[in-house]
């Protein structure tokens, strides 16, 4: 056998940089004398860039598996519940424009063709709105309840949820669980050279107080800067600014009015001029920003309409604002060395997919970890392809919402439907949904990210027609449609009946919290 | 309906309790909340279990009187049908509240009141127990009646400690009831816990010792005996049913 993998090591200490460390130690035992040495070094003097605020329902297998009480992070993450994205203005941009895109599948998903039913406003579908007949969490979004109650065991759900957090304070709560109860050694200082090895692989990270840090495994969680894979190793970086434009955020924290607002279950997405903007409540203050495209946008124009939005309170904010360079690097994975987080790319949040790609790549470094030197390059090969192909996938994911607008308000729109900037993948996929609706054989990998239910409810919330004509007997299972419509009216009034408000169920959570079971 | 004021031997020297109409408050009252020092009189009888409260999702021990809300399946006649009736029943009308302060005494910071529900279906003037003598004085019934209190009040610090080492093992395991009843009617009941007697066998020494000497393997075993009562509840049910 050649070199064992018995280090590894961090180098970055945001969310990335935590969440790989935790899973690596978790699954490997770094507590262990016998296991594997979890290393994290991260610099006193950069501050994260704490752009993920939302996450996916993923959140919650990440958490448990580093063994993280979801009472704590909720009391300690200012964290709220998330059932969803309402996107607002996204297809004229008049004043009742929305749809939702929610995290609860469709009514009978891969039992029977709902959409077929829902498009031909036959057998028991009732309203405009294709999330609101096939799924209840529109209806709840609405109301602003949560997910769930007091009642429900911690991680279990009525609803679907993900979650919106303040991630510098999740920074924190994952260093102190890291370090404390996963035995991830923490490591302040900064790193000013690199040591490599005869065949280019890494020996050590030389820091400047502490020296050489030697290690078998290198995770760069190093943010835009991609210290190790993008600075030290060259591997080229794939824009595709060209097909997604947005470059620039402006973002504010806007406290609430007074400590008892509702707070919205679900992230609110608002169509702009240029762009669009993010609005995430947390405990204690909104998180909102604007997304825009500098080509289509002065920064004047994008602070008049961010302060439009958010009101009067505007002129007292902090602006921050952070570059969007949209792409991803051509592999995440060269020698001993892996990129996660902003290091291996970046798009904009408009479907929260920095955070879950942090933990899907922490949890296939875990899964995966090779045991010697000698196999790393195969599981290199495999975590690059995975990863291609999913950036590929989200990539598409996020045109679709622009290619659906009909919004004539700005050339930032039409230009967003000009055919030269649609990727290949994805105008195939249109072509072939434009007779049905998407399905789970659209995505038969592994590694899909997006499921076919999140495809529809983007497609059918902003007015795309699937022509059934051709199949009319599609439409054969009426007993099917009627059941599983109904079905949906039932489930809705239940969960309205029962439901808290989203404030109230998290104001329960830090008096009593959640029981285990 | 509940209105609850503070007992006192002016406003109630003529207030009577009739108790054959205390039990009445049990009457649509499908769970019950108990305490541990009740549970070998209850076992008898009634499955005790584990349910959350509403309000704050936090554990609550209780007996299991009925398979749907509001249905107490030993209420028959006009009468509790059953050899023991829990504190929580026979305590009624008498509550128990932070004495009023109004005067800036620290002193009277934890003291505690009884409290009377006005509303109570079982208050009178002429029929049943007096609280107070003609001169005033607190009568044998209402001295029982403090005494039952004060069980209760001793009872909900036992049962934190065995809910606290419940948790703590990891011992509580949801317990979903799927029942046909004689008339071919199907019930599914949920939100019902119970001990998990496979983690129970599997405790270390020490654990099984500190279960011990805290005096709490007693009311582990009973509430794991109780659940046998569920059958005599099916059975209750189906003699309803025909």
């Amino acid at each position: 056998m050649s070199k064992p993998i018995k280090t590894v090591v961090v180098v970055g200490g945001g969310i990335a940089g935590w969440l790989t460390a935790g899973r690596l130690a978790a699954k490997h035992k770094a507590k262990d004398p016998n296991g594997v040495k979890v290393i994290l070094v991260e610099s006193p003097n950069i501050p994260i860039i704490g752009v993920g605020e939302g996450t996916w329902p993923t959140m919650r297998s990440t958490l448990i598996a580093l063994g993280i009480s979801e009472t704590d992070f909720i009391r300690e993450c200012e964290v709220s519940f998330k059932q969803g994205a309402k996107f607002a203005k996204w297809v004229d941009g008049s004043e009742d424009d929305f749809y939702y895109h929610p995290l609860v599948l469709p009514q009978g998903f891969g039992k029977g063709d709902l959409a077929a039913h829902w498009l031909a406003k036959e057998n028991g579908a009732s309203s405009t709105s294709f999330s609101n007949d096939v799924c209840f969490q529109e209806a709840i979004c609405e109301l602003g309840l949560a997910p769930k109650t007091i009642r429900t065991p911690e991680y279990a759900d009525v609803a679907n949820y993900a979650y919106h957090l303040d991630s510098v304070k999740f920074v924190a709560f994952l260093q102190k669980h890291c370090s404390n109860a996963l035995g991830v050694i923490h490591i302040l200082d900064n790193v000013t050279d690199i040591n490599t090895c005869e065949n280019g692989d890494i020996a050590a990270v030389v820091t400047l107080e502490q020296g050489d840090i030697e290690g078998d495994l290198f995770v760069d969680c190093t943010g835009f800067s991609s210290l190790l894979l993008g600075k030290h190793y060259q591997v080229p970086f794939k824009s595709c600014s060209d097909v997604l434009f947005v470059d620039t955020a402006l973002t504010v924290q806007v406290p609430y009015e007074n400590e008892h607002d509702d707070i919205a279950s679900h992230t609110i997405s608002t169509g702009q001029e240029a762009g669009w903007i993010w609005d995430i409540g947390l405990q204690h203050r909104r998180g909102v920003g604007y997304a825009y495209s500098s080509k289509y946008s002065s920064e004047e124009e994008a602070r008049a309409v961010l302060a439009k939005y958010v009101g009067d309170k505007f002129a007292s904010l902090t602006i921050r604002k952070i570059p969007i360079v949209s792409g991803h690097r051509e592999k995440f994975w060269q020698n001993n060395c892996v990129a996660v987080g902003l290091s291996a790319g970046f798009l904009e949040p408009l479907e929260a997919s920095a955070l879950v790609l942090v933990e899907l790549s922490a949890q296939m470094i875990s899964e995966q970890l090779p045991q010697s030197r000698d196999i790393m390059d195969i599981v290199a090969k495999r975590f690059n392809e995975t990863f291609f192909y999913r950036w590929e996938k989200i990539i598409d994911f996020l045109k679709l919402h622009y290619i659906l607008s009909k919004r004539t308000d700005n050339a930032f729109w039409t230009d967003n439907r000009h055919s030269k900037s649609i990727p290949e993948s994805l105008k195939e996929s249109m072509a072939l949904w434009q007779y049905r609706a998407p399905t789970d054989i659209d995505f038969a990998s592994n590694n899909e990210v997006f499921p076919a239910a999140s495809y529809q409810y983007v497609l059918y919330g902003m007015g795309f027609k699937s022509d059934y004509s051709q199949t009319a007997y599609a439409l054969d299972d009426i007993d099917f449609a009627q059941r599983h419509f109904a079905q949906n009216k039932k489930i809705t009034e239940k969960a309205i009946s029962t439901l808290p408000k989203n404030r109230e169920l998290i104001n329960k959570v830090i008096e009593f919290g959640f029981n285990r079971i | 309906m509940t209105n609850l004021v503070a007992v006192d031997n002016k406003s109630h020297l003529n207030t009577k309790v009739d108790l054959s109409k205390v039990e009445q408050h049990g009457a649509d009252l499908q769970l019950v909340p108990v305490v541990l020092s009740e549970f070998i009189n209850l076992a008898v009888q009634y499955p005790i279990v584990l349910t959350k409260n509403g309000n704050t999702g936090q554990f609550v021990f209780s007996v299991m009187l009925g398979f749907e809300p509001c249905e107490n399946l030993f209420w028959q006649q006009e009468q509790w049908q059953g050899l023991y009736v829990p504190l929580q029943i026979r305590r009624q009308p008498f509550f128990i509240a932070p004495s009023n302060q109004q005067e800036n005494d620290n002193r009277h910071n934890n003291e505690l009141t009884v409290c009377l529900n006005t509303e109570s279906p079982s208050l009178s003037n002429d029929t049943g127990e007096a609280l107070f003598d003609v001169c005033g004085q607190e009568s044998k019934y209402f001295h029982e009646v403090k005494e039952l209190l004060s069980q209760l009040l001793i009872g909900e610090k036992e049962n934190n400690l065995l809910l606290k080492s419940l948790t703590l093992m990891d011992l509580i395991q949801p317990m979903s009831l799927d029942i046909t009843f004689v008339n071919q009617s199907t019930t599914k009941l949920t939100g019902l816990y119970t001990i998990d007697q496979d983690k129970l066998g599997s405790l270390s020494n020490e654990q099984l010792i500190t279960l011990h000497e805290m005096g709490l393997l007693p009311s582990i075993y009973t509430m794991i005996a109780s659940l046998g009562q569920v059958h005599a509840l099916i059975d209750l049910k189906n003699k309803r049913l025909n």
